[in-house]
């Protein structure tokens, strides 16, 4: 059952990785903030852990799933080069062995 | 972070540390207020009794009955860190034998959301006033006093001593009931 949610693709690039890290703190401090402040106005302290998992809530849904948003600068790989397989293979491992009979 | 797994521990971690600093805040706040509040104490009526007393070493003790009204107003005490309050009544007293005595007649717990206005009328003590001896009896001054302990959210324990207190002279004889 594991295989199928490891086929998910859920990567991001390092500025959306960024990104997403900036949002979700700036997104639970408020939270946070506003709580603190309203839980001390009614003098009830459950009002505050409450809007702090309702930012808890929103920043898991603007941060874990892939969007698009976070995709945005993908690494640029260098273009493949087509192997020329037999020649260039054998060559590193004669100099291999020449090492290790020193 | 590049795994959804890996996202999702830093966000927990993150409102976890972010919760415990919120909570520190809350102790913060309330930490240095005073706890007090003016009670009312009024006893109506003392009987003594010198009966057998099987958990002491001598033969007969005294025991005391009392009836009290109680009335305090709670709401000042009660905020936003503050889950219940345990409140008891407690008498004071020094004999012969003992110079300090102190015996626990009656307690309650009040909860938050629970009406703080407390207007007790004609109660009984709850625990039996046993005293260590015979040394109720023609009692010039014994104290009673309301005292509570505030458990928080988070944060001390305060135990919060002598809010109100009236001192009152106990009966000469046994059986016989005396009314203030």
């Amino acid at each position: 059952m594991l295989s199928i949610f490891k086929s998910i693709p859920s990567h991001m690039d390092y500025k959306g990785q960024k990104l997403a890290e900036q949002i979700f703190q700036g997104i639970i401090l408020i939270s946070a903030v506003i709580g603190f402040v309203y839980g001390l106005i009614i003098e009830q302290f459950g009002w505050t852990v409450y809007i702090v998992l309702v930012g808890f809530a929103v920043s898991c849904v603007l941060t874990l799933p892939p969007w698009p948003m976070y995709r945005k600068n993908p690494l640029s790989w260098q273009p493949v080069i087509p192997e020329t397989s037999g020649e260039s293979s054998q060559k590193p491992q004669e100099t291999l062995k020449k090492k290790k009979h020193k | 972070m590049n795994t959804v797994l890996s996202r999702a521990n830093s966000l927990f971690a993150f409102s976890l540390s972010v919760m415990a600093a919120l909570t520190f805040g809350c102790f913060v706040t309330t930490a240095f207020k005073d706890r007090r509040v003016p009670a009312d104490i009024h006893v109506s009526k003392v009987m003594l009794k010198n009966v057998d007393d099987f958990t002491g070493p001598r033969e007969r003790s005294d025991l005391g009955f009392i009836t009290f009204d109680l009335s305090a107003d709670l709401q000042p005490v009660f905020d936003w860190n503050v889950k219940q309050l345990f409140l008891y009544l407690s008498a004071e007293y020094s004999t012969k034998s003992n110079s300090l005595n102190q015996v626990v007649l009656w307690d309650k717990i009040v909860l938050r959301g629970e009406n703080p206005k407390l207007n007790l009328r004609d109660m009984k003590s709850k625990y039996f006033f046993f005293d260590d001896g015979n040394g109720l009896r023609a009692n010039k001054n014994i104290t009673l006093t309301l005292s509570w302990n505030v458990v928080p959210n988070a944060g001390i324990l305060p135990l919060v001593a002598g809010s109100g207190q009236v001192s009152l002279p106990f009966p000469d004889a046994y059986e016989t009931t005396k009314s203030y």
